[in-house]
């Protein structure tokens, strides 16, 4: 899950940062509107956390732009202002949660968590593949009742997996989702990723090549009859 | 509670009920003394007639064409008399319808001619009149011109006139009703009519509530009488809605500037509870930061809040006001040559009566802004005039900037950057500054320069 925060207090920002990321999300930081703006136009974000009083350009005008170009992503305004009707007008102007300074990290990081999930269609905090159990919340992953061990990277790209379940997912919109912007394109990591998870899922594959398009989860197809 | 509608209803139906009873009864004793007096025209008419009628024969009088007379004095239609007294008192001659009995003669009847009310002998109301006159002797007897006078009196029943007169009364009356129901319909009502305009501009007013501030008068459609009084509350509501709308920024904005701070050290301290391995030494330095960010701003608001309640300890001294720019300078020159800025300094000597901790305050915020908010390479001017007091300019070159900005310097909280990106200014230091110099009886005040395009703040003692 890929997230982009936009605030303007650079303490803030970075502490968002380290608490996002230590969350397992990809993490994107802009100090300003024109900036943030432009970040969330050119990438495909999970999730945007969006400060209203920002330098150059307000975040209501930004998430009005947004909205303007049709771009669909989940917005969390995250604001000082905390009247009624600074709070609808933030909703009005497309926002999809609203969150007052200061704030609990905790709850900050469930509300992220819980847009994420909206972004894929489910409200079930639980992913479930087959015999395979993804549990965001916990990030812990049960293979037939056996709890497997996955490194960071490797849980995002599971989590993202299972949460397009059925779907064929492109190369680039795991590194998009996966990875912040520090990635290099033209490397191999999505492949070595994926390597290294099937390994870790054991034998019965769940994660499918598709050739030149992508990876898919899934149950295996039913064999086809002779 | 006074009220000008039930006191112009008060005064107006007064005036009106005495106008209307006044003109009213003088119409229906005109009218009254008018039918009378046909009356007694009637009478006087007869009574001629009567006396060219009369003449004397011998010692006798007599009336001349006594058919006609008689039938209009005839006994079958007893409604009109006459008796003629000879200069002796005795009658000489009366009318048939009197039936052999005597007309009432008048009191006092020395004048020679009187009018006035009797019962007539058939018991009937009448009216009456008296003159004296010389009848006209027989001609073919050739008698003197002369002779004594005799009294004639003509009377007549009044029962038509009194009849006229009480038909009079009930009209005058029944019209006088009428004329007062629509006095005490008509003026309520027409007061109302006239007063809705006021009742509207109420009811409008009343509506106005600190929630709807936006709302106007309609001066177009008030009468010339209101339009002062909604001109002045339109003007009052613009200024009451500019300086609600400022309370609002401010609390908006304070609530901001507060709120990131403690935002700041809530989320590094989770942050570090939550994952301590992540904490680095930048953490503490973070929180230092916020801290002193938090300190600072309560500083500055506390002594605004001070200063606007007017509880800022004033103690002036007399100082050269020249010195005191340049020492306030000083700490700035290190950062002005850092920008590159080009500094002109004009400091004749003048001496001032001020507060020199209020005053360097002053120049420290004014100093400080010119030094971050000039273009690198700008210009930072520094002129002293002391023409009948002192009067200080700092201008310094700007690149964005409005002449709309101005009025909104001394507002707090107010940047240029609606943002709050640069964490050095508050936007506190320009109404703080202003606050502080109103303490001490001066004025502080800015102003953009047209070509080339110089922001001038003024700090003045008018004094």
């Amino acid at each position: 899950m890929r997230i982009l925060v936009v605030e303007d207090s650079p303490r803030l920002q970075r502490t968002l940062g380290t608490a996002l990321r230590r969350s397992g999300y990809a993490v994107d930081l802009a100090g300003d509107g024109v900036e943030g703006l432009w970040l969330a136009e050119s990438h495909d974000y999970d999730v945007i956390v969006l400060d209203v009083m920002l330098p150059q350009r307000d975040g209501l005008s930004v998430l009005a732009e947004l909205r303007r170009l049709r771009k669909n992503t989940h917005v969390l305004l995250l604001t000082a202002r905390d009247t009624v009707a600074d709070r609808v007008q933030g909703l009005r102007a497309g926002a999809d949660d609203y969150v007052v300074k200061p704030f609990a990290l905790d709850e900050l990081l469930a509300r992220v968590e819980a847009l994420c999930r909206r972004a894929y269609g489910t409200k079930q905090p639980r992913l479930t593949v087959a015999d395979l159990e993804v549990d965001p919340q916990a990030r812990r992953v049960q293979r037939a009742g056996r709890a497997i061990e996955l490194t960071a990277r490797e849980y995002l790209l599971l989590e993202y997996l299972a949460r397009r379940r059925g779907h064929v997912v492109s190369r680039t919109e795991i590194e998009e989702h996966i990875y912040d912007g520090q990635v290099d394109p033209m490397s191999n990591v999505v492949d070595s990723a994926v390597c290294g998870l099937r390994k870790k899922l054991g034998p019965a594959p769940l994660i499918h090549t598709r050739r030149g398009l992508g990876y898919v989860l899934e149950e295996a197809p039913a064999p086809a009859p002779p | 509670m006074r009220s000008i509608r039930r006191r112009l209803t008060r005064e107006l139906l007064g005036v009106s009920l005495v106008l209307v009873a006044g003109s009213w009864g003088a119409f229906f004793l005109a009218a009254r003394a008018e039918l009378i007096e046909q009356f007694d025209a009637t009478l006087r008419a007869r009574a001629l007639t009567l006396t060219t009628l009369t003449v004397r024969e011998g010692g006798h009088l007599r009336l001349e064409a006594a058919d006609r007379l008689g039938r209009e004095f005839s006994m079958a239609r007893p409604r009109d008399f006459f008796e003629i007294w000879a200069s002796d008192g005795l009658a000489a001659l009366r009318s048939d319808s009197l039936g052999g009995a005597d007309l009432v003669p008048p009191r006092g009847s020395g004048s020679r001619r009187v009018v006035w009310n009797l019962e007539l002998s058939n018991g009937r109301p009448g009216r009456a009149l008296a003159v004296n006159f010389q009848p006209r002797p027989e001609k073919d007897q050739g008698g003197s011109a002369t002779g004594a006078e005799v009294r004639l009196a003509v009377a007549s029943t009044r029962e038509g006139l009194d009849e006229a007169l009480a038909e009079l009364e009930g009209i005058a009356a029944i019209g006088g009703i009428l004329l007062l129901l629509a006095i005490f319909w008509g003026v309520p009502r027409i007061l109302r009519r006239g007063l809705r305009p006021l009742d509207s501009m109420a009811e409008r007013v009343s509506l106005i509530g600190a929630d709807s501030l936006a709302a106007r008068l309609p001066v177009d459609e008030l009468p010339a009488e209101l339009r002062p009084i909604a001109d002045r509350l339109n003007d009052l509501l613009v200024r009451l809605e500019n300086s609600f709308e400022r309370e609002r920024r401010f609390s908006a904005d304070l609530a901001h500037e507060l709120r990131t701070p403690i935002a700041e050290l809530r989320s590094l301290a989770e942050c570090a509870l939550k994952w301590p391995e992540s904490r680095e030494a930048s953490t503490d330095r973070d929180v230092l930061a916020s801290a002193r960010h938090m300190e600072t701003l309560v500083t500055r608001l506390l002594a605004l809040a001070r200063g606007e309640q007017e509880q800022l300890q004033v103690q002036p001294v007399e100082f050269a006001l020249g010195d005191a720019v340049v020492d306030a300078w000083a700490p700035f020159a290190e950062r002005a040559g850092e920008r590159r800025l080009k500094v002109a300094f004009d400091l004749p000597a003048v001496e001032v009566s001020a507060d020199p901790f209020l005053l360097r305050s002053i120049l420290h915020n004014l100093f400080d802004n010119a030094v971050d908010y000039t273009p690198p390479g700008g210009e930072i001017r520094v002129a002293l005039d002391a023409g009948g007091g002192a009067r200080l300019r700092i201008s310094n070159t700007v690149a964005a900037l409005d002449a709309d900005d101005i009025p909104r310097f001394f507002d707090r909280f107010w940047r240029k950057e609606a943002a709050r990106s640069g964490q050095q200014h508050f936007g506190l230091g320009l109404p703080l500054a202003r606050t502080f110099a109103r303490a001490m009886g001066w004025s502080l005040s800015a102003d953009l320069a047209p070509l080339p395009r110089f922001l001038v703040f003024t700090l003045e003692n008018s004094r």
